[in-house]
């Protein structure tokens, strides 16, 4: 449904996406990852018939932005990042208008505007101003604009930004149910987010992109060795006895307080914990943690866009859900 | 049509759910009625001609000072406030042409500017019960403003989209509408026939003179609706360049 070739797009001062093809099938989901000012927001713009592309095409439910650019508009339910609104507006005089101006009339209205309420649970709020709702609330207004006269495609860019843990959750739980019937990009810089939302992800760094796939492929293939770390009770040496069991390729080890880390890198595949549990009842060391990292996205999102002349963003990444590869 | 209808409404909605509507619309019915009580103690004078005061309305200073305020602060939001807070990003990624965009805040802006004469036409029925009055010039005064109204907002309408700043947009307005204006003025400067008689084409003040004795001169209308049709054809063409460099 969507469909993106070599498309470039060229500020007077800069190249904001380059040499980008992609595409998004019906009933996927995938998410448009990459740090701030990667040419997420410049890409779907390009999409979404805001900007026009330098070079290259792009299709929306088969029809180019361009040359086809109203039906490719009718057939795209956009959220912008401003996600911005009409402060006057109550939210279902909001929705009846973005029906009417997708060509939406008659009785038709009042019924698209019901259904947009429903799917996003706005019933609540539907008979207030926009200026008296919450940014969650307001997100999900936005929202429930961009779907209101029923597109096949969605771009949502930065859908959860600025909102609370339960409204993330919320909106998460409404961008997968409305990704079964329709092909939606999504733009995040947070990891966890592809992770719960996404079939696919799509890593853009410079305007590039540097790596695509599902999660777990991404995870796979920039997996290193796999990490344990145990940590004993009180002063213990346990690089010699560690270092001998079976799979594991270096011990690494430092006191801290009451108590010693041990790191351990481990041939591919290999899963030493048992092992380590009967060395340590064996020579009575306490154990008090035991653990294998898993690669998480983040390892492969930093390992994939950090530039060694640039700093990475001062904005702090989220911490990365435990997942295990 | 309908997404041209749905532009014009959000667009009328938006003004009477700010205050300014109602302080211009205020402001507008205080000036108005100051001028009506002087035609009013004009007409109880003993000997004034009958019929000849009402033309007072549209062709008194304070219609001009009033009209080159008021225009800029009824256009400055048009497209200024909707590129400040993004929406303009929603609505341009509608399946909406620039044009019918253009074109509906132009509509909605012309609309609110005829509301604030409405209120005026009680002055006509008022003086119609007391003294007898020839409708033809008061129709052809009505036509002036709606046309002259017509081209001063579509100045206005192509300020507001030049910048993100409501107030910018206002100044700017104001300050292309004092040349459109005063050029015609300069009329009465000159003793060349020539000149006066191309600076005359430009003279709005005669021009509703004109029009409030009842003379609808074409020549006039053609000035009026194609300097109208150039400035939103120009907001029309600056909204497409913007969506090249937003």
């Amino acid at each position: 449904m969507i469909e993106v070739e070599n498309l470039t797009k060229r500020f007077p001062t800069r190249v904001a996406v380059s040499d980008v093809s992609f595409s998004v099938q019906v009933g996927e989901i995938v998410g448009f990852l990459g740090p701030n000012g990667a040419g997420k927001t410049t890409a779907m713009r390009v999409l979404s018939g805001f900007l026009p592309p330098t070079a290259g095409t792009a299709r929306v439910a088969g029809f180019d932005v361009v040359t086809r650019s109203m039906e490719a508009r009718a057939s795209l339910g956009y959220l912008p990042e401003s996600a911005a609104l009409y402060p006057e507006m109550r939210v279902h005089e909001y929705l009846a208008y973005r029906a009417r101006l997708e060509g939406v009339g008659g009785a038709e209205v009042k019924k698209r505007v019901g259904e947009a309420i429903e799917s996003c649970l706005l019933q609540e709020v539907a008979n207030q101003k926009v200026e008296n709702l919450s940014k969650g609330f307001r997100q999900r207004t936005a929202l429930a604009g961009a779907l209101v006269h029923r597109p096949p495609v969605l771009i949502l860019d930065e859908p959860t930004v600025g909102l609370d843990p339960m409204q993330i959750i919320k909106i998460r739980e409404m961008i997968r149910s409305l990704g079964r019937e329709r092909a939606v990009l999504l733009s995040t810089h947070i990891l966890p987010e592809v992770d719960a939302v996404c079939d696919r992800v799509l890593i853009i760094d410079r305007g590039r992109i540097v790596a695509e796939g599902t999660a777990a492929e991404l995870r796979s293939r920039l997996a290193g060795s796999p990490v344990v770390r145990a940590t004993f009770a009180g002063q213990v040496d346990a690089r010699e006895p560690l270092a001998s069991l079976p799979g594991v390729t270096s011990v690494s080890q430092e006191s801290a307080g009451d108590e010693t880390r041990v790191r351990l890198e481990c041939a591919t595949g290999a899963d030493p914990r048992e092992e380590i549990f009967r060395t340590a009842v064996a020579r009575g060391w306490v154990l008090r943690e035991l653990a294998r990292e898993g690669v998480t996205l983040e390892d492969v999102f930093v390992r994939l866009t950090r530039h060694e002349d640039v700093r990475p963003e001062s904005e702090p990444l989220p911490p990365a859900e435990g997942v295990s590869a | 049509m309908r997404k041209f209808l749905a532009v014009v409404g959000r667009e009328w909605r938006a003004y009477f759910f700010s205050p300014l509507a109602y302080v211009i619309l205020a402001a507008f019915l205080v000036m108005n009625g100051i001028i009506f009580s002087a035609i009013v103690a004009f007409l109880n004078t003993p000997g004034a001609p009958k019929g000849q005061a009402l033309p007072f309305l549209f062709t008194n200073t304070y219609f001009w000072i009033f009209n080159l305020f008021v225009v800029p602060i009824i256009t400055m939001r048009l497209f200024a406030e909707e590129r400040k807070t993004g929406t303009l990003e929603t609505l341009l990624t509608s399946p909406v042409s620039e044009t019918t965009v253009v074109l509906g805040k132009f509509t909605a802006a012309l609309g609110f500017f005829l509301t604030l004469w409405a209120p005026t036409l009680v002055y006509v029925l008022i003086l119609r019960s007391q003294t007898p009055i020839d409708l033809g010039p008061v129709a052809a005064g009505y036509l002036a403003i709606a046309l002259i109204g017509a081209y001063f907002l579509s100045i206005g309408t192509f300020a507001s989209i030049l910048t993100k700043n409501q107030i910018v947009a206002a100044i700017l307005a104001f300050a292309m509408l004092i040349p459109v204006f005063s050029a015609g003025l300069l009329e009465s400067l000159s003793n060349d026939p020539g000149k006066r008689d191309t600076l005359g084409y430009f003279n709005l003040w005669d021009h509703m003179e004109e029009f409030s004795r009842g003379v609808v001169d074409t020549r006039r209308i053609v000035y009026y609706l194609s300097a109208t049709t150039f400035f939103l054809f120009m907001t029309t063409v600056t909204l497409s360049a913007k969506k090249e460099n937003p």
